[in-house]
């Protein structure tokens, strides 16, 4: 069962009754989490946890210490607060401390399903048997992954603030490979809402993406002209939006950073349709009402039109350099300021290029470019002359955030998608669209299927 | 038979150097009461007759319990501040049971007669509602029943440690690797867990466990804030299945030092010309290569396409077992649980099964594979090697990677020897960025601090070096091993696996090694 808000409060007094250091924010979270994993077109395993962890951080004299318990009995929390405090008093001054914030106001989001929270174990279990017997009917092997989780979170200060949010994820992944194992398909979606899950779908692109993969032909590896699907956008640009720190960037050592000391704020970095935002109301993906410790979260702009309009200002940060504090980012937005352009009019444009369904194990290699290194995965192929040719054997590529986005390389944008990164298992939600570039890098051929 | 985390220190965890209990301060031994009144407030054993008994009413064939404690400790700090300083623990159950052939799994922090009564039920109405649809049958290959405990062979709980010792440590490494001009930023961070894991299961057996590990890191920036450019150098030494005196033995300020250094050098390191090349590989290196593209294929599980959708499947079949030619005949790899400081060492794994050794590429042949009690049974195989683990009271236990390493050379060979042999080469110290794919043939790695080797001798520095090849060619390039004198233990706190993802600590250990004709690319050029 998930706290309700005062269930959430009271604990939260509890906590605040007990903490005599100067300032405190105190948090209790409860989760109901459920998941059910299928391999070989067989069930393998399925469990459920629900926990609470109560999380409390103190500053005395501006020396500060944190402890955190999942046990929530009178006992437990008073030695988790009186921990924290002589975390506190052993450790030096805090330089970055800022004082909790005093009572703010919040706009609630609606990012909340029972049915998420409280999924029917019987009727998800007839889910994934459908999902293994269109696997089936398909002369496919089925694999994959759904989870239903509802999260619950209460948090205040010292000084007199207090929050109180829930929030729910289910997501469903499946692959399908061909028995020979020389084909595989894979498709992702996620939602907040049980019931807005076309797990039908997830099932069926799979499924007809294995099929179409059989047979791949070898290419060279180099330079080609590419369509990236909103999952392959997702995999490579999921935790993008989540990178525009203006410490770092002004500290010098940021993608973001200028010579000089300077940074690139107000300079077009990408193509001109390019919009990245953060919008907690947005009702295909909500987030939480409050970003960077409590701030209410805003609406807000990194990239508009092409130009860098915002680097993320923590509340210590800001006050160094006299900013105000970023309300954001709370999720990850990206849309084009122009009509999006259908995935399959992007490939009847194309003359000779590449699509790609997946990326996997991507990971930085130069920060300054954000350069990034991983594979192709479950669905490329080639196009020429507007029409998918043939499959094709994967690749390793390496490939720069900042170029890929970067003016001139865009050519077309699609319609913003609710996807998760494959890597991430669908837990970490955007809105992304599909992409035509002119340039996307590979470097060698990958024979994994 | 309970044995508390007091008992646990007053027999063997506080070992010589230590401070002992009686020289703690008050406030801190009232807090180790508290955490130790939950965890010892509840009779383990008789929860555990109560989840057994509750599972076998409801019918299963096998259930097992884990009650489980994990406490962890993080300083992280930057320059001169410290920037956290936490302390967190986690108690709770998990009961998983084996229902018509099918896994059913349930887990609360309500550590109390009355919900492992009723999550022993959840997982057993979960197990129910999924086997309606079962098409393949899970079962296991047994075990010997066994009672007993077992600790890790720490020598200094880090727990019992002062929390003022640990923020000056970190803070005088900082000021070490600062002392370099062109140093702009340390980060330093410490990190400790300690769990206390209970396993009862309907096989009869009784286990108790009491594990430490360590974690240290730091990592240096240097920024030339004229031309933009910036550069980092981490620690080379990684964590380690040990207490605190890890951090007192290594030359940590030392090596901060070195680090600042060479962060400053790479701001000036030639940059690297595309091309083969041979490598030599240091330990604080290679380690993770093995881990991505020796321990993940050798993982049964993925053979058999039970990690199909996530982590991936190997290019390792069953049918190569005893055939393929994984590596050139001086490459030796042994799986390893009982390994002295490995982060996967263990006394039993989390169905029971003692920690074990054995080969899984022998003489440069591929030989055998990572199991489970059910990976066992899908197989024919007549006993599991043990390598079932959950991260968490919470998580559902399943197929995790014991310690792999390399053996060593039967020589003396140094990595000057090494390197003598090498006309055209680079040396590479220190894990850096990492990719493979999903079946683990094609990898590409970075590193830490790169060195050109030109006609047997260690030259200049070089930068934006990343190496790419195909596992099987790779180990088949091996052509020289270090002797035992080079060999050091390598690891990962947090390797992820399974839906959803778990975290396991595990050790790669290996001598210093020699590859030839490794492709080279300069990942500061793009075209």
């Amino acid at each position: 069962m998930l706290f309700t808000e005062k269930d959430a409060r009271a604990i939260c007094d509890k906590l605040l009754s007990y903490v005599k250091a100067n300032d405190a924010t105190v948090a209790v979270t409860s989760e109901n989490y459920s998941h059910l994993r299928f391999a070989s077109n067989a069930f393998t395993t399925s469990g459920a946890r629900e926990n609470v962890n109560v999380f409390i951080t103190v500053w005395i004299d501006k020396k500060r210490g944190a402890a955190s318990t999942n046990e929530i009995n009178d006992e437990s929390l008073k030695a988790t607060v009186a921990l924290a405090e002589q975390l506190a008093r052993l450790s030096p001054v805090d330089r970055e401390y800022m004082p909790t914030l005093a009572k703010q106001t919040y706009k609630p989001t609606n990012a909340f399903a029972e049915a998420t929270s409280n999924i029917s174990v019987t009727s998800r279990a007839k889910t994934i048997n459908d999902v293994i017997t269109s696997c089936e009917k398909a002369k496919v092997v089925g694999a994959g992954f759904h989870q239903a989780r509802g999260f619950a979170t209460g948090s205040a200060t010292r000084n007199g603030n207090f929050l109180y949010e829930r929030s729910s994820l289910v997501s469903l992944a499946t692959t399908a490979r061909t028995p020979d194992g020389t084909s595989s398909g894979y498709f992702l979606r996620n939602h907040f809402d049980v019931a807005k899950l076309d797990t039908s779908r997830v099932a069926s692109e799979a499924i007809r993406k294995a099929l179409d993969s059989r047979n791949p032909r070898v290419l060279e590896p180099g330079v080609y002209p590419a369509i990236l699907e909103p999952q392959a956008v997702a995999d490579l640009l999921v935790s993008f939006a989540f990178g525009f720190d203006a410490r770092n960037a002004e500290e010098g050592r940021s993608a973001f950073s200028a010579p000089g000391g300077k940074t690139k704020l107000g300079e077009k970095i990408f193509d001109e349709r390019i919009n990245i935002y953060s919008d907690p109301w947005h009702p295909e993906l909500p987030g939480s009402q409050s970003a960077q410790g409590g701030l209410p979260a805003q609406k807000i702009y990194l990239v508009r039109n092409g130009v860098l309009e915002n680097l993320v200002y923590s509340r210590f940060w800001a006050k160094q350099k006299g900013k105000e504090p970023t309300p954001g980012p709370v999720n990850n937005i990206m849309e084009s300021s122009q009509p999006a352009v259908s995935v399959e009019d992007m490939i009847k444009s194309m003359d000779r290029g590449l699509l790609l369904g997946r990326f996997w194990y991507i990971r930085g290699v130069d920060p300054r470019t954000v350069l990034q290194t991983g594979l192709t995965r479950d669905g490329i192929w080639y196009i020429e002359n507007g029409k998918i040719q043939y499959p094709v054997q994967n690749f390793r590529f390496n490939q720069s955030v900042i170029e890929l986005l970067a003016p001139g390389n865009v050519e077309m944008i699609g319609k913003s998608e609710r996807v998760g990164s494959s890597e991430g298992q669908g837990g970490n939600a955007a809105l992304l669209p599909a992409l035509k570039v002119k340039k996307f890098h590979f470097t060698s051929q990958s024979e994994a299927v | 038979m309970t044995t508390s985390r007091r008992d646990f220190l007053k027999t063997a965890g506080v070992a010589a150097g230590a401070i002992s209990l009686s020289t703690l301060p008050d406030w801190f031994s009232s807090i180790v009461a508290a955490e130790e009144a939950a965890a010892n407030g509840v009779d383990k054993n008789a929860l555990a007759d109560v989840a057994l008994s509750t599972a076998r009413k409801l019918g299963v064939t096998y259930a097992d319990i884990r009650i489980n404690r994990y406490r962890n400790e993080s300083i992280a700090t930057r320059e001169q501040q410290v920037q956290n300083v936490s302390r967190n623990q986690s108690f709770g159950f998990g009961v998983r049971v084996l229902y018509k052939g099918t896994w059913g799994f349930a887990s609360s922090r309500s550590v109390t007669p009355e919900d492992v009564r009723r999550f022993t039920q959840q997982a057993v109405e979960i197990a129910r509602a999924n086997s309606v649809y079962q098409r393949k049958r899970i079962s296991l290959v047994p075990v010997e029943k066994v009672v007993t405990s077992w600790k890790s062979a720490f020598e200094k709980d880090p727990f019992e440690v002062s929390i003022d010792d640990k923020i000056q440590f970190l803070l005088s490494l900082n000021e070490a690797a600062m002392k370099t001009a062109g140093v702009s930023f340390v980060n330093s961070f410490m990190g400790f867990v300690n769990e206390q894991k209970f396993y009862a299961s309907t096989d009869g057996s009784r286990i108790e466990q009491y594990i430490i590990r360590a974690n240290p890191s730091f990592n240096v920036t240097a920024v030339n804030r004229t031309t933009g450019d910036f550069q980092s150098r981490s620690a080379l030494g990684g964590p380690q299945g040990m207490g605190y005196e890890y951090i007192e033995k290594h030359d940590w300020k030392r090596e901060a030092q070195q680090a600042g250094e060479e962060a400053v050098m790479k701001l000036k390191a030639k940059p690297v010309e595309p091309g083969k090349y041979d490598l030599v590989l240091h330990p604080s290196h290679l380690w993770l290569t093995i881990h991505e593209s020796v321990g993940h294929p050798t993982e049964l599980d993925r053979a058999l396409w039970m990690e199909a959708n996530y982590a991936g499947t190997s290019f390792i079949t069953p049918d190569k077992t005893g055939k393929l030619q994984f590596g050139s005949k001086i490459v030796n790899f042994v799986a390893d649980r009982t390994q002295p400081t490995g982060l996967a060492t263990v006394g039993y794994d989390d169905e029971g099964v003692p920690a074990q050794s054995w080969h899984l590429i022998k003489d440069g042949v591929f030989v055998d594979w990572q199991t489970t009690r059910d990976l066992a049974a899908m197989t024919g195989k007549k006993k599991s090697y043990g390598c079932n683990h959950g991260d968490s009271w919470g998580s559902i236990s399943f197929p995790r990677m014991p310690n792999v390493s390399l053996q060593s050379g039967s020589g003396n060979t140094s990595m000057d020897d090494l390197i003598a042999g090498v006309e055209k080469g680079i040396l590479i110290y220190g894990d850096g960025s990492y990719s493979i794919d999903q079946q683990r043939y094609n990898f590409q790695f970075g590193g830490q601090v790169f060195w050109e080797i030109k006609n047997g001798k260690r030259g200049d520095m070089l930068r934006d070096v990343a190496y790419q090849s195909r596992t099987t060619d790779f180990w088949n390039s091996c052509d020289g091993l270090g002797g035992r004198t080079t060999y050091e233990l390598g690891g990962s706190f947090n390797d992820g696996k399974g839906e959803p993802g778990q975290s396991n600590a595990v050790s790669h250990g290996c001598p210093v090694a020699r590859f030839r004709g490794v492709n080279i690319l300069n990942t500061a050029r793009r075209s």
